[in-house]
């Protein structure tokens, strides 16, 4: 009789909890459906993929690396599929495929090297038996040039480990199961690591905030998600700003708190003033703001952002006023491709009842409502990419990308983000 | 049964339930149920359901259980039990084969689909008895229909709806509301309007009523109790989608009650209406966003495949994919297409779902339509706000304007398919054939009976299948218990396609759908006419209900035809001489229905004269109007007694003279009974009254002297005939009184 439950509806923090008691299959559906049914969104999306790529990890059965790639790539890209509109999807499903082929390599290394043991033992975290290299089908005449063409050629079986520039010939061995176990605990660590990553953006990026807002500033910001809730908070307590709080929404619920109210509140309790702006009023104080704040869905190669719907006025507004605009996101919202067409050319289309509700009436009935989820905003209007790993520039791109993707996922775009 | 009740008294209600569930209701608290009625004793969808049940019908190709079933799965719901009629197998069928749903499938976000079937189910009420029986709910449930659309969370209902309950045991039902304004589409598609009376401040139904436009009597009747409450608000501008969250007392409430069929019409107001004798409180939560609405008709069924079309129900749309195995993504215009969909360059298709591997002819254009898996359609055709399902063929140059198409249809080469038509499955229609446009036509291979109609070549024309479709117009009338009940008019006209009216007076909209419960009975409007009588409320032995308003009509006729054939039936046996079974069947049904004493006069005055002019005709004998008086009332023993007991209800004066003027009323009613012979037997039987002690003669002149008696001519004809009687009466009181005198 207890009416202590939060509520009966599927959530994230349900399926995570329950992950353990469920088939593989069946998590990774619940998933899909709470993509697809949109109960999962934004920044929660990333955190969950790596969830459930770390349960293909340890829970699937598979005996050699390439086919724990083909596990974890059939998994990524139904999820991909299921929320076209969260590039951030992707781009995890290739860190995880990057680190399950750095894995693989390093244990090839290892296995070569048998004399460094020690050094293996300092580059991975686990205390693992010594690792074995996996089966070898095929031979291993290919080099490191050939590399590229092959994965192009056939994606899903890239990734024989011999075939990395790191791995010379090497014989097949004889004892599997050992070193199974040790990969799928060290790429278990890396999804982890990810893991941590992730959820510890928000805060490092919140760390350069008294760098970046000077005392007296006029910040607006547009429909604060929470990694700019973050950032204000803590720039508040070390500085002096005013905050302009942009794009509420056209109709707020009955009952429901005052639009931000808890942010402001705590802005307000660290001394710093806000204003909330109706929806489209922005414009009219662009000449005052000093610097505009928003958040990215995901940053492409380009420079380009996917930001949620609206933000773009904000952006195009300062870029008519010659105002920066500073873009918070984790490295890990940095995708390796170009925007889909779709994206970078309308975004993909939400509920209609977002904007006009269904009981508006009549004219419903003629009317062809068209609410796009996300904008797309182009390079030339970001000034700096404030990251976890500091403030970046569009010339940086190409150095973080490398760092955190491997050349192979890089081409995977292709197949994880069409169709 | 409402008797037993109230001996016991609204508070001890709850309590036979505390026995049969007090363990499993805490363990299973934390399991939400969900309760599936997929079948709902309507022919709203035919010709297309006599194939497949309503709630596999492809709402924007894909079957409005998955609809149902996915927003459940939503809300997080674990166990689901659907109820099947009718297409029951169908229905089984397509769950067990879902990839999704079947019971092998480990990715079934239910922890159980359990089937029910219940074989002499004749209504939704069958269904809700049926599950009280079986005892597999444990707690609250969400009772749903399956061919309900809809995105809303209910996470905040329920625990409002728990909240309610814990603070008051007797908060037993939560209806799910959607808000909408008076002109909105999803109005105006609807036939039965409901009437939701509500308390503002807590959201309490506090009576409900149901409007249609075919009803005599615009307007509904307050209970007089609503005006103890210092608010209320009458709400005809709310979407009822049919979600109700349900405690297990709703269950016991519905077997309690073995004569509710449907769930608003008769257990909504029955429940709201005694209320002070059970004690429940149903609540409505009125949804302002979202989208919840049942594809409920036809016109219901246009509406919500437009709104999928609009993406107001998103997330079910079809480029979310939500379904296993969809593929579909959008293009350019608008458009939804599955793989495999090959649209010819010259073709123009705008706003509309397509779905596999349909082939699309140069020059076609498609606008705001839906058109299914596999179809063809030719070079230059025209599609507008259609929809057509899997597998069918339209020949080149054919135009096809805001129709159905069903499963399996071929369309020749340039035909025209006017706006309204409904083509069933498998149905043929032969190169250049020009349907008439009014009214819209119906085809289908079958007939209403399941059995293969006589292809009509004028209208399919060379080389085609098919024939118009004709509802079962007789067999209605013997429907009516299982609120099919339609008005004569109503159905002929429902045989048009709704979707045709859309735009017409609201007074045509009346006639598009069949409706749920219209009983166009000869003697509604003489029930009306009895009904309101001076001496009811002061001998009314059911004090506390308000009083019987014309929205208990039906309820009322039910009783009416069913307590006068219980009656005459008994009158009638030759096998027993004793009337104490008909009267405890008679004073079972009154109990049962509510009846007030008007008309349980009224049934007795015409059960009774039924007998007798019954005997008067040639095949029983032909009895003389005297005889036949006496026949009727004397032949069985305690009939009399039944009459002065029931009938009349007493020595008082007002009420004999209403007895004489109902059996007035009565004679007048019976068919091929001319107004003198009528008259003759009038007297005879107000004559064996009188010598039987019914009637005293101060009753039968204060008849005589009622306004009412006289008020048309045929009734003055019959009366006419009784002026002997009267005269003799009177002379015999001058009689009595001058002994008096004398004395």
């Amino acid at each position: 009789m207890a009416p202590s439950q939060a509520g009966y509806a599927p959530s994230l923090d349900k399926l995570l909890k329950s992950l353990k008691n469920h088939p593989l299959e069946a998590s990774i559906d619940a998933l899909i459906f709470l993509l697809t049914r949109r109960q999962v969104h934004g920044d929660d999306c990333a955190i969950a993929t790596a969830h459930i790529l770390l349960q293909v990890v340890a829970r699937s059965k598979w005996n050699d690396v390439d086919q724990l790639l083909a596990r974890v790539q059939k998994a990524g890209s139904r999820l991909v599929h299921a929320a076209p509109d969260e590039p951030v999807i992707g781009n995890i499903v290739r860190r995880v495929l990057g680190l399950i082929r750095d894995e693989a390599s390093e244990e090839r290394n290892a296995d070569d090297l048998s004399e460094s043991a020690s050094d293996i033992q300092t580059l991975t975290t686990s205390s693992s038996p010594p690792p074995r290299p996996p089966p070898l089908v095929r031979s291993t005449t290919a080099g490191g040039s050939m590399l590229v063409s092959k994965s192009m050629f056939n994606l899903l079986s890239v990734a024989d480990p011999a075939d990395l520039p790191t791995g010379a010939s090497t014989p097949v061995s004889q004892a599997q199961p050992a070193s199974i176990q040790a990969l799928r605990s060290e790429v278990i660590d890396g999804i982890e690591e990810i893991m941590d990553e992730i959820s510890q953006a928000d805060d490092q990026i919140a760390s350069f905030a008294e760098i970046q807002i000077n005392p007296g500033d006029y910040v607006l910001v547009y429909r604060p998600s929470k990694t700019v809730e973050k950032f204000l908070v803590k720039a508040a307590s070390k500085r002096r700003f005013t905050v302009f709080i942009a794009g509420l929404e056209p109709h707020k619920k009955q009952g429901a708190e005052a639009p931000y109210a808890a942010l402001r509140k705590k802005l307000n309790a660290a001394g710093v003033n806000t204003v909330n702006l109706a929806s489209n009023g922005l414009t009219a104080y662009m000449a005052r703001v000093s610097k505009v704040v928003i958040s990215a869905k995901a940053v492409y190669q380009n420079g380009g952002l996917l930001v949620d719907s609206g933000s773009c006025i904000a952006v195009q507004a300062a870029e008519a006023y010659s105002k920066p605009v500073i873009v918070l996101c984790g490295v890990y919202k940095f995708c390796p491709q170009d925007p889909s067409e779709e994206l970078s050319s309308g975004g993909v289309k939400g509920n209609s009842s977002a904007e006009v509700s269904y009981a508006e009436g009549a004219e419903v009935d003629e009317l062809e409502v068209e609410n796009t989820v996300t904008d797309y905003v182009r390079p030339e209007h970001v000034d700096i990419y404030l990251t976890n790993l500091g403030p970046q520039t569009l010339h940086h791109f190409a150095g973080i990308l490398a760092d955190h993707y491997k050349p192979e996922e890089m081409l995977l775009s292709l197949q994880l983000g069409e169709a | 049964m409402s008797g037993k009740q109230g001996a016991k008294g609204g508070a001890a209600a709850g309590k036979p339930k505390k026995t049969a569930k007090p363990g499993a209701q805490e363990k299973r608290e934390d399991v939400l149920q969900a309760v599936i009625l997929a079948d709902y004793f309507q022919d709203r969808f035919k010709p297309f359901s006599l194939e497949k049940p309503r709630c596999l019908l492809p709402i924007a190709n894909v079957p409005a259980i998955e609809y149902t079933l996915e927003f459940l799965a939503a809300n997080g719901v674990q166990e689901v039990f659907i109820y099947c009629g009718a297409h029951s197998e169908a229905i089984e069928t397509y769950v067990h084969d879902s990839q999704r749903y079947s019971s092998r499938s480990i990715i079934n976000p239910f922890s159980s689909i359990e089937f029910i079937r219940v074989s002499d189910a004749t209504s939704v009420g069958d269904f809700l008895r049926d599950l009280d029986k079986r005892g597999l709910i444990g707690g609250d449930f969400i009772l749903v229909h399956g061919d309900l659309v809809a995105n809303i969370e209910l996470d905040g209902v329920l625990a409002k709806h728990r909240a309610r309950r814990e603070a008051n045991r007797d908060a037993c039902m939560t209806m799910v509301l959607l808000q909408v304004p008076q002109e909105h589409g999803a109005l105006k598609s609807r036939v039965i309007t409901p009437e939701f009376i509500i308390e503002p401040s807590t959201g309490r139904c506090l009576q409900y009523e149901e409007r249609h436009p075919l009803q005599s009597d615009h307007y509904t009747v307050l209970d007089p109790a609503l005006f103890k409450y210092p608010e209320f608000e009458i709400r005809e501008d709310l979407i009822d989608c049919g979600i109700d969250i349900c405690t297990p007392e709703v269950l016991a409430l519905w077997s309690e009650s073995f004569d509710y069929e449907l769930p608003r019409k008769n257990f909504l107001h029955g429940v709201l209406k005694d209320w002070e004798l059970n004690g429940k409180l149903i609540y409505t939560e009125i949804m302002e966003t979202g989208y919840a609405v049942r594809a409920n008709s036809l016109a219901m069924y246009e509406c919500v495949s437009r709104d999928v079309l609009g993406r107001w129900t998103f997330p079910y749309v079809p480029e979310t994919n939500f379904v296993h195995g969809m593929s579909y993504k959008r293009v350019r215009d608008g458009s939804r297409l599955e793989d495999g969909v090959s649209i010819s360059g010259e073709a123009k298709v705008t706003g509309s779902v397509i779905g596999r591997s349909t082939e699309v002819g140069a020059g076609a254009t498609i606008s705001r339509s839906v058109i299914g898996s596999r179809c063809k359609i030719g070079k230059n055709v025209r599609i507008e706000n259609s929809y057509i399902w899997d597998d069918t063929v339209i020949g080149d140059d054919s135009w096809v304007i805001r129709s159905i198409l069903a499963e399996s249809v071929e369309i020749g080469k340039d035909c025209r398919i006017p706006e309204g038509s409904l083509i069933s499955y498998k149905v043929r229609i032969g190169d250049g054939q020009l349907l008439p446009p009014n009214p819209a036509p119906r085809l289908s291979l079958l007939q209403h009976d399941g059995s293969l109609a006589e292809t009509d070549s004028s209208i399919v024309g060379q080389g085609g299948a098919g024939a118009l479709y004709e509802g079962p117009i007789e067999e209605d009338d013997d429907e009516s218990e299982d609120g099919n009940g339609t008005d004569p008019a109503a159905l002929q006209n429902s045989l048009i396609f709704s979707l045709a009216h859309l735009n017409l007076s609201a007074s045509s909209i009346s006639t598009l759908a069949s409706h749920d419960e219209f009983d166009s009975d000869d003697e509604e409007s003489e029930s009306r006419l009895l009904r309101p009588d001076s001496s009811g409320a002061s001998r009314s032995r059911l004090s506390s209900f308000a009083s019987d308003d014309s929205a208990v009509a039906s309820s009322l006729d039910a009783f009416h035809s069913d307590a006068v054939h219980g009656l005459v039936d008994a009158l009638r046996a030759d096998d027993s001489v004793d009337f104490d079974s008909a009267k405890l069947e008679f004073m079972g049904l009154r109990l049962a229905n509510n009846a007030s004493d008007s008309s349980m006069r009224r049934a007795i005055a015409v059960a009774f004269v039924r007998r007798s002019s019954e005997l008067l005709s040639a095949e029983n004998g032909g009895l003389e109007p005297t005889k036949a008086a006496e026949e009727a009332f004397t032949s069985k023993r305690g009939a009399v007694k039944f009459i002065k007991e029931v009938g009349v209800g007493g020595d008082d004066t007002s009420r004999q003279s209403e007895f004489a003027l109902s059996l007035q009323k009565a004679l007048l009613a019976v068919k091929g009974l001319e107004a003198t012979r009528a008259g003759a037997l009038l007297a005879a039987m107000l004559q064996q009254l009188y010598n039987l002690d019914v009637l005293e003669e101060e009753g039968i002149l204060a008849w005589w002297g009622d306004k009412r008696a006289a008020e048309n001519d045929s009734l003055t004809k019959i009366k006419e005939k009784c002026r002997v009687l009267v005269e003799w009466l009177e002379n015999a009181d001058e009689e009595e009184s001058d002994e008096g005198d004398s004395d």
